[in-house]
């Protein structure tokens, strides 16, 4: 079960501060870093929701990204709508597909789902590689920023952008949360535990499992459109499998079903790779060793990891271990 | 209540259910006898609705069931305990029984509050608890519990949700002979209207909570009758006290 614990809201306020002060005091290249950081740490906690609480391990949330990064190209460039009305059919278009992903897939578990989702996925981006009227392989240039100026915003500042990007990844964040403290949440993770039980008690759970990769969707669907908004630019690499891929890395590197390790997993994943890459090509290498130096360490993940700690030293004779005889 | 009629249902060449009917009313306690792989589980299966049957119809309250999910079924009161522990892994006792709670209560979609802590919920969670002894053992992991207290929490999980029908596969499978003796009890204290139809090994408790007994031998019914006259019947002798008496 999901509890907002202490450790949990220190650890988000630590990050959110650390963002923040880096935005406010780094030159553009740390801001373009802090944004990436923000932007990956809401879809990573969109992966988490589904897969860290609902048990469904997504391999197609690079596809409800890149649908929210090209449904908010298509609406700015295209259709010329504005930038909030893009941002609402961002949500939506990833809110929607991945809710008719989960419809399909629902009764599926296991590999079978991973399987069923990187299919999805797939068929997605070979759509949108195909589809002229989205520039094919070429993508489209030109993605406008939201307009905040009424309220004395410009997000063609890169400061301003990033500290945007930070506050919708809180909000991101505070919304998974809230959601896996509600009677919704609970539901979803005792599908995980146990979702043939779950129906012998009387949940319809297809729906509820349906419901929950909609709303992870949606929120993928956001993080897309302020990817788009990031690069001015849309292309087909977004909705590719290998962003699933690295997405999933990142989660279990963090720890999977802690929340907080998404957005930890996201600032690690994203700081390491700027690291490695300053000295070599094969950043790839170093993190696929640091990934299995995570899983090897107990699977738990860097949060995962804090958390165990944190709760042994203060609890050395909780009643699991006591009782275990 | 709960009416079964000419239920049909075949593995492959294996007809494992042939021709089963089982009408119990409100409020009886039903045994299900019969020897392994007489097809008692199959039977469950099918009245739980996890199982479709080839032929035949199931009605729950007067309703037509037979098409529907095991998930319909349990929400018009249909419960049942597994014959091997499905418990909530990783989750203790008390937000196994809440969850199971919740769910019957339709609290399953709340998105500001938690369901596990809506006060109907705590007062149900209590009262399972404390009808089956595991109250001391709320915050426990359901994981850690030793395997007598698993075997409660199983049962657990089925009263939360308050059923009209209990359907209970050998609901002493496994536990020791003392802690057979407390299931007993709790057996004997369940609510007087709740229709009971239970799987048993055991035939003491056969015996002693039956209202009717119906006996299953190679997928039919070949008994049906209070457990008086099962006892004297030389066809059922024949098929499982012969054979429990030679296993003794």
């Amino acid at each position: 079960m999901f509890h907002q614990t202490p450790l949990k809201t220190l650890a988000m306020a630590l990050l959110a501060a650390g963002g923040v002060a880096c935005a406010l005091t780094t030159g553009f290249y740390g801001r373009e870093l802090i944004t990436e950081i923000a932007i990956l740490a809401m879809l990573a906690i969109a992966l988490d929701l589904v897969a860290g609480y609902g048990g469904m391990v997504s391999l197609c949330h690079g596809a409800l990204y890149g649908a929210g990064a090209y449904a908010f190209a298509a609406a700015t460039v295209l259709a010329g709508w504005g930038g909030g009305a893009g941002i609402l059919a961002a949500v939506l278009a990833g809110g929607i597909a991945a809710w008719a992903v989960g419809a399909v897939t629902a009764r599926t578990q296991g590999i079978f789902f991973i399987m069923a989702t990187l299919a999805f996925g797939q068929m997605g981006y070979v759509t949108v590689f195909d589809a002229r009227a989205l520039g094919a392989n070429d993508g489209l240039p030109g993605v406008p920023r939201l307009d905040l100026s009424a309220i004395g915003l410009d997000l063609g500042d890169s400061r301003s952008f990033a500290l945007f990007c930070i506050a919708l990844a809180v909000a991101a964040y505070a919304f998974a949360a809230a959601l896996l403290r509600s009677g919704f949440g609970r539901t979803l993770v005792g599908i995980r535990a146990n979702a043939a039980r779950m129906r012998a008690l009387g949940l319809p759970v297809w729906r509820y499992k349906a419901a929950a990769f909609g709303l992870s969707g949606a929120i993928a669907g956001l993080a897309g459109a302020l990817a788009a908004q990031h690069t001015s630019f849309v292309s087909p690499g977004l909705l590719h499998w290998t962003v699933s891929g690295e997405l999933l890395i990142l989660v279990i590197l963090g720890g999977l079903g802690t929340l907080v390790g998404a957005v930890l997993g996201a600032a690690a994943l994203v700081l390491l790779k700027h690291q490695v890459s300053g000295f070599t090509d094969h950043w790839h290498l170093v993190v696929g060793v640091v990934l299995i130096a995570a899983v090897l360490a107990g699977g738990r993940g860097l949060y995962g990891g804090i958390e165990h700690w944190w709760t042994r030293r203060r609890m050395p004779a909780a009643p699991a271990e006591g009782g275990g005889a | 209540m709960l009416d079964a009629r000419d239920l049909c249902k075949r593995f492959g060449a294996l007809t494992v259910t042939s021709g089963v009917t089982l009408s119990v009313p409100a409020g009886e306690r039903r045994v299900v006898l019969g020897p392994n792989g007489a097809g008692k589980t199959t039977l469950f299966n099918l009245l739980a609705g996890e199982l479709r049957p080839d032929a035949g119809s199931i009605r729950l309250c007067g309703r037509d069931v037979t098409a529907l999910g095991v998930d319909a079924r349990a929400r018009l009161g249909l419960s049942r305990s597994y014959q091997r522990n499905t418990l909530f892994a990783g989750l203790s006792v008390r937000e196994n029984l809440a969850l199971a709670a919740a769910t019957a209560q339709g609290r399953s979609a709340t998105l500001l509050s938690d369901s596990l802590r809506h006060p109907a919920v705590v007062e149900t969670v209590a009262e399972v608890a404390a009808r089956l002894g595991l109250t001391e053992r709320l915050d426990w992991p359901a994981d850690a519990l030793p395997y007598g207290d698993r075997r409660r929490l199983e049962l657990g999980l089925a009263l939360a949700t308050r059923p009209r029908v209990l359907l209970m596969d050998e609901p002493t499978s496994g536990i020791g002979p003392g802690a057979i003796e407390a299931f007993h009890a709790v057996l004997r204290g369940l609510p007087a209207d709740l229709t009971l139809v239970v799987v048993e090994h055991d035939m003491d408790l056969a015996f002693e909570i039956a209202d009717r007994v119906t006996v299953l031998d190679h997928g039919e019914v070949v008994f049906e009758g209070p457990p008086a006259a099962a006892r004297e019947s030389p066809l059922v002798r024949e098929i499982y006290l012969g054979r429990w008496r030679r296993d003794a």
